[in-house]
């Protein structure tokens, strides 16, 4: 075993040959990991933060598929500590949750821990802790891991675009702040003087009956975030620190964005360039040119972009609540500065927005706490027609082969997806995008409203098609419903209804399939994440529904998530939104053999 | 098919003829109608001495990347796609690849083609007397496990490329070079 430096350098220059890349034989690497905290000044004020390697973001990891990897994490923190592998394939006892995998309790201060586990995939991810707010102060770092065989794309460049949100409030405040105060960051709650203004456009009643729904809800219609007062950051620089990433006119340039916020989702564009997302989570997908993305806290996104022209591009990523953006720039010299766009409004949460969508069958769904059930429950609902991605609605739909419907007509159509939706250049209908098409009450779910003009694309998940299918596209074995619950007025977060101290395991059988029926009965958006096995959204792609480790779930909406339970032990369950995971609103699912189960 | 399915897929068929209208791609134009594809080369009937090359397409790429031809000289392509894929073999120059992108992602939107396919009767279906197909002579498209002929004649002197135009496969680098010497 060698020791592996580990190169701080973002930039790796690659040939242009690496489409017929060199068979690797799969070597055994060692890293070393050192957790400290340390002084940084992101804001113009000395603050303490908590580094990997006194980096921020932390150090890349260039691992190889099938590599045995050991890496040494050395504890010099006066507070326990851990680090979690996110969206990589491991034993539980490698996973990095405290209290959670197997046999883990954390890495106590002092302490040097040993990981060893072996690559089973390829792609972009990354690393954090898993412990207390420490993720918040700068705990995070990149995972690239180079495939065995040579990927379905060709790049002249690769960038790693890791975005973040940096506050200078210790993040234990920020806890406080929230459980005494929820609105505490929510600069846009509405006021009385609002309260008028919209009562003289709307009328008084609708404005009332809007402010009680509001209210049995327990909710405020501007919290898009919780948090607000961040600065947000591209590989650690803030936007006056433009993070630059240098290209020849004519390249391709890989760019692997991997928000690793603790808290806010980024709507992601470079103007005037088309990006074509070519990964998800690490996961080849069938490649889609998009001008715009909405990356969700915690998932990846590889895209392809080729700049032609010899000048400057916009890396702009908006904060989802537009309380500021990251800002980078690619450009073909260093010093360079490109034009940034009009600040966009943030888009205002609206009762149809939610579509007040509760569920298939609404609010009486007969199992109150179904995830204590015992294997091989199943719920007593309809199979049929409970396919979110099926496009019930719409009377112009196509089978392909595959089994799968044709993205661009598969949404659950409004009647309105006539002629009338032909763009206004023309040309397409990915005017069917139905971000741009105002929310009537059956608004497509899965579709982002981003503010992007009419005609622009905004990825959806079910433009998402996995390249390989990993899995089949049967149904599943049972169904679990798990409603994301909450009371924003006293900073609880739960599943149905009950916090993650209050809570037993969710138990699955290995080798069964199971479907997660999330149920979004809460006004924010809600990035779910697995620990140890995929997660497939069933998107209406059938068997290339995509392959990911989280998975973002609207406000008032309703998704089903399939669950091949193919690894045992025990795993974490959560919202990765850290200070919702950490008022309650995680599980630990147990993945068991069958003989083990039935003791 | 429903009356109201009937009335969408005619209203996009409208939209579709539209749009392709103007283009060399499925246009059938009047007799001495200049075509797009002239601007590098001819297609041409192959003999027994013409050249023959084997080109394999795989998901996003084809192999081999550059093919080198002489002036003037006539080359029998015999493609085969090896991916689980759609692709598309098309000679031309940066700008046309550019403009028929915009064609097959109409194409791909309205489910003539498909990622694994083409639906030979959404592509053939006549609208009233228009008729849009994918047929240019320099261009084939091949499903996967198939193979396609295509025989051209390097006339012109241009900046030629062989490339797929399925969304998102020539940003992907699925386009390769003909290096054409005198």
């Amino acid at each position: 075993m060698s020791a592996k430096h580990i190169a701080s350098a973002w930039v790796a220059r690659l040939a242009l040959a690496t489409i017929v890349s060199a068979p690797t034989i799969a070597g055994a690497e060692t890293y070393d990991l050192v957790l400290e905290n340390k002084t940084v000044n992101i804001t113009g004020k000395d603050r303490t933060a908590t580094l990997i390697n006194g980096q921020l973001p932390g150090p890349v990891l260039r691992f190889k598929e099938g590599e045995n990897v050991t890496v040494h994490v050395t504890n010099r923190l006066k507070e326990e500590t851990s680090i979690h592998w996110h969206g990589l394939l491991l034993p539980s006892e490698q996973d990095g949750v405290p209290g959670v995998s197997n046999g883990f309790r954390g890495i106590l201060p002092g302490e040097t821990y040993t990981y060893n586990f072996q690559i089973k995939q390829a792609g972009t991810y990354w690393y954090h802790s898993h412990s207390a707010t420490q993720e918040q102060s700068g705990m995070y770092a990149p995972i690239i891991i180079e495939p065995k065989n040579r990927e379905p794309f060709r790049y002249d460049r690769d960038y790693v675009v890791v975005l973040s949100d940096w506050t200078d409030e210790n993040p234990d405040g920020i806890v406080r702040n929230l459980k005494l105060y929820p609105g505490y960051y929510n600069e846009h709650k509405r006021t009385l003087v609002n309260f008028f203004r919209e009562a003289g456009e709307k009328g008084l009643g609708a404005a009332l009956k809007d402010r009680k729904m509001w209210g049995d809800m327990r909710m405020d219609p501007t919290d898009i975030a919780d948090v607000a007062g961040y600065t947000f950051l591209i590989n650690g620089k803030s936007p006056a620190d433009n993070f630059t990433a240098l290209f020849k006119p004519g390249e391709r340039v890989r760019l692997r964005f991997i928000n690793s916020a603790a808290m806010s989702y980024f709507d992601v564009r470079i103007p005037s360039l088309k990006m074509t997302v070519v990964q998800a989570d690490g996961n080849n997908v069938q490649p889609i040119p998009v001008d715009e993305l909405r990356i969700a806290v915690a998932e990846t996104y590889d895209v392809l972009v080729q700049p032609r022209e010899d000048k400057a591009y916009s890396l702009l990523a908006e904060s989802m609540d537009r309380t500021g953006f990251a800002r980078g720039t690619l450009a073909p010299r260093e010093g360079m500065v490109g034009e940034i766009p009009p600040h966009r409004p943030r888009p205002l949460l609206t009762m149809a927005d939610m579509g007040m969508s509760f569920g298939p069958t609404g609010l009486d769904r007969g199992t109150p706490h179904p995830e204590t059930d015992a294997p091989g429950h199943v719920a007593p609902m309809d199979m049929e027609g409970m396919d979110h991605g099926a496009p019930q609605a719409s009377g112009a739909t196509h089978t392909m082969p595959d089994g799968s419907t044709m993205a661009g007509m598969s949404h659950d159509a409004p009647a309105s997806a006539g002629p009338t939706h032909t763009m206004p250049d023309g040309s397409t209908m990915t005017g069917m995008d139905h971000s741009a098409m105002g929310h009537g009450a059956m608004a497509d779910p899965l579709a982002n409203d981003t503010g992007a003009p009419p005609g622009a694309k905004v990825l959806s998940y079910r433009d998402l098609k996995a390249l390989s299918s990993l899995y089949d596209a049967r149904e599943p074995d049972r169904i679990i419903e798990v409603r994301l619950t909450g009371n924003m007025e006293r900073f609880f977060w739960s599943m149905n209804g009950r916090m993650y101290n209050e809570a037993q395991p969710i138990v699955l059988r290995y080798g069964e399939r199971v479907r997660f029926r999330f149920i979004n009965e809460t006004m924010m958006n809600h990035p779910m994440h697995l620990h140890g096995m995929w997660m497939l959204p069933r998107v209406g792609n059938g068997a290339r529904d995509p392959i990911k480790h989280v998975v973002n779930i609207k406000p008032g909406s309703s998704l089903d998530v399939d669950i091949p339970a193919d690894a045992e032990g025990n795993w974490a369950f959560h919202c990765h939104l850290l200070y919702h995971m950490e008022a309650g609103m995680m599980r630990k699912v147990t993945v068991v053999r069958e003989a083990a189960a039935n003791d | 098919m429903t009356t109201r399915t009937l009335f969408l897929r005619a209203a996009l068929f409208v939209a579709v003829t539209l749009t392709l209208a103007p283009t060399a791609i499925g246009a059938e134009g009047p007799p001495g109608h200049t075509h797009a594809f002239a601007a590098v080369g001819e297609p041409a009937k192959p003999t027994v001495s013409t050249r023959s090359v084997q080109v394999t397409m795989v998901d996003m790429a084809f192999e081999p990347e550059t093919v080198k031809v002489k002036a003037g000289e006539m080359v029998h392509f015999v493609i085969t796609n090896k991916g689980e894929l759609l692709h598309e073999f098309t000679l031309g120059t940066p700008a046309m690849h550019s403009e028929h992108q915009k064609e097959m992602a109409t194409m791909m939107d309205h489910g003539m083609i498909t990622a694994t396919g083409v639906d030979q009767k959404m592509m053939h279906m006549d609208m009233g007397g228009m008729h849009m197909s994918h047929d240019d002579p320099n261009s084939a498209l091949v499903p996967p496990g198939e193979t396609r002929e295509l025989t051209w004649k390097f006339s012109k002197d241009a900046e030629i490329e062989f490339a797929c135009n399925i969304p998102g496969h020539y940003e992907s680098g699925m386009v390769g070079k003909i290096e054409r010497s005198r």
